[in-house]
């Protein structure tokens, strides 16, 4: 008999048994490569933006922000008592996250948007996807998967968006007034990382969780660039 | 006052409209509109007219002396035509700023009724009253809000119908006042509009709104061109308002706009004070200043004032210098847009360039000062 290993051939993906958060940090950094590449984020870099493509950004955010708090109350909801801190920690970020539209909404009507389209507008097809997955990961018992797309949404905010809110004001001329939404994020989110952190950091997490933790992040890491790069792709 | 950053938010006029009603009315017709044809008003209308230099103006008053138009509806006609240079409509407005000496009514405000009648959909107004410099104050306040982020557009308007107060019904047995009869024959009727935005137009130049000045020197002056006052100084008991009846204070030459001619020396040499200051201040680099829009009542100023200017602005000359004083006449808050307006179709502008507005007001000493540039569309290169 002769072992796999002395076989040319396809091996599987063997189980990463580094720590969590290194393994969270290498999603993160393929994640930013890939946002590097997202048309939008190019041309905003590259100062090569209008109100328009402003605008468009929030538009496609917004029919995917308004599901946020519906699919981290679910997971709430799943949580079990063995659970309770999860539990505990994600009907919080609920609540936070609860009236976070309302922020965007306040932007894409002050940089000339009408509030009227920007409610009748409709999911693209990356934030299709993003949502239908993070129901779907939200609904099962026990969803400690989440926590990794907690990882990518948070993180994006507190890394990603305020650096985009400063690049738009530079590039068109625009108040703080009209960059609400992605510039508290920054602060809001820096803040949620931090808890986050904590959890994912505490005993709780055993290999399974964490493998579903990572699995979760890369998934979601994927389709938001989907969502940004799917712009008005209805 | 704020000096614009070009990393902050930024406002842009973006579309300009004027109103004027009827057809111009020539200096041999302006008795005919406004009555008072004796011997002796004839002479004084001829001096006023001879040395104010204005050849025509509109009035919205027919033979007769009925008011043909509210003030109101010249406001809105100057906003529509502001509207469409820009190829808005009401309803993208999120701000209405109105300037105006007198209003159609004494209450409610002028912005809320030109808000009525021009319709659109929710929005803020402010009704900035005063004299011809409420039409920079109206601009503040408009662009301020639009750099703050608060509305995407606004419109500010500036409009006046002097003549039902200029009419020989407001002279006839009125006690005389030889003051009344220099604005009499100086003040017609128009409307001014423009568009502020928080983005250049996508299609044509803008004019980038770098900042704004308006200094009161009140302080040190008592009123100069006013109405409603008996004497120099306001005392309780002694103004329109506080007559047995206001038939008494209109016998009295309270409904009169009178103008302290006597101190419109002091006011042109206040008013270059501050334009030197804003030299001193590096608000005006003189070195690239290509265009001046002062307002000013008569000719005589304008001599004045450019003769000061011409000695401080190398290679100042007329083809910087732009007034229509002489064709729409002197149409208080309203001429500063008129002005703009004309210069703006007209050509006069061209990209890069540097525009000073100056807008001295004799009232009780005010100036309004604002500094544009005109810049390109934003395009995008994808």
């Amino acid at each position: 008999m002769t072992t796999t290993e002395t076989v040319e051939g396809y091996r599987p993906p063997q189980p990463d048994r580094a720590g969590l958060l290194a393994r969270l940090a290498d999603v993160w950094t393929e994640f930013e490569a890939r946002l590097e590449e997202v048309p939008i984020l190019r041309a905003l870099a590259a100062g090569d933006v209008t109100v328009a493509d402003y605008q468009r950004l929030l538009h496609n955010l917004r029919q995917q922000v308004v599901d946020g708090s519906l699919w981290i109350a679910r997971a709430a909801s799943n949580f079990d008592m063995d659970h309770f801190d999860l539990r505990s920690a994600a009907i919080s970020h609920a609540l936070e996250e609860h009236r976070d539209h309302l922020l965007l909404e306040r932007d894409y009507v002050a940089v000339g948007g009408s509030l009227e389209a920007l409610r009748a507008g409709r999911k693209n097809v990356g934030s299709q996807a993003l949502s239908g997955y993070m129901f779907h990961e939200a609904s099962r018992p026990n969803p400690v998967g989440c926590l990794g797309a907690m990882f990518i949404i948070e993180g994006l905010g507190a890394q990603k968006a305020g650096v985009w809110a400063r690049r738009f004001q530079e590039v068109l001329g625009l108040a703080d007034n009209q960059v609400h939404f992605m510039a508290y994020h920054q602060d809001a989110d820096a803040e949620h990382t931090g808890t986050l952190d904590a959890i994912l950091t505490s005993d709780r997490i055993d290999d399974a969780a964490a493998d579903a933790i990572v699995t979760c992040a890369r998934v979601v890491a994927r389709l938001y660039v989907m969502q940004l790069t799917e712009l008005d792709e209805i | 006052m704020w000096l614009n950053n070009p990393m902050s938010a930024t406002a842009y006029l973006t579309g300009l409209g004027r109103y004027l009603p009827g057809e111009p009315v020539s200096n041999d017709d302006v008795a005919r509109r406004l009555g008072g044809v004796d011997r002796r008003t004839d002479g004084l209308r001829a001096r006023v007219q001879r040395a104010n230099g204005i050849r025509q103006r509109y009035y919205a008053l027919d033979d007769e002396g009925r008011t043909t138009e509210l003030n109101e509806e010249l406001a809105v006609h100057a906003i529509e035509d502001a509207l469409t240079d820009r190829g808005i409509t009401a309803s993208d407005l999120g701000m209405l700023a109105c300037a105006t000496t007198q209003g159609d009514l004494l209450v409610p405000g002028f912005a809320s009724m030109v808000h009525g009648r021009l319709g659109g959909g929710p929005m803020q107004v402010l009704t900035a009253s005063g004299v011809c410099a409420s039409s920079i104050a109206a601009l503040d306040a408009a662009v301020s809000k639009v750099r703050l982020g608060e509305h995407p557009r606004a419109a500010v308007v500036g409009s006046e119908l002097s003549s039902r107060w200029l009419h020989q019904r407001r002279f006839e047995g009125v006690e005389d006042h030889l003051d009344a009869h220099f604005l009499r024959w100086m003040l017609s009727d128009g409307a001014g509009a423009a568009i502020v935005e928080f983005q250049p137009r996508p299609d044509r130049p803008s004019l980038r709104v770098d900042w704004i000045r308006q200094v009161s020197l009140a302080h040190e002056h008592e009123v100069c061109m006013r109405a409603g006052l008996d004497g120099p100084t306001a005392v309780a008991g002694r103004t329109w308002q506080d007559y047995d009846d206001v038939a008494t204070a209109e016998k009295a030459g309270l409904l009169q706009i009178r103008q302290e001619t006597a101190v419109l020396d002091e006011l042109a040499a206040a008013g270059l004070a501050q334009f030197e200051e804003l030299v001193d201040r590096g608000l005006v680099d003189l070195k690239k200043l290509d265009h001046v829009l002062c307002h000013y009542s008569t000719n005589a100023f304008r001599d004045l004032v450019f003769d000061a200017l011409s000695a401080r602005i190398p290679g100042m000359d007329t083809s910087r210098w732009f007034s229509n004083l002489e064709t729409c006449g002197n149409t208080g808050a309203a001429s500063i847009f008129i002005a703009l307006e004309e210069a703006w179709r007209t050509g006069r502008f061209a990209p890069g360039e540097t525009i000073l507005l100056a807008v001295p007001e004799s009232g009780r000493f005010s100036f309004g000062f604002a500094h544009l540039t005109v810049v390109e569309p934003r395009r995008s290169t994808t």
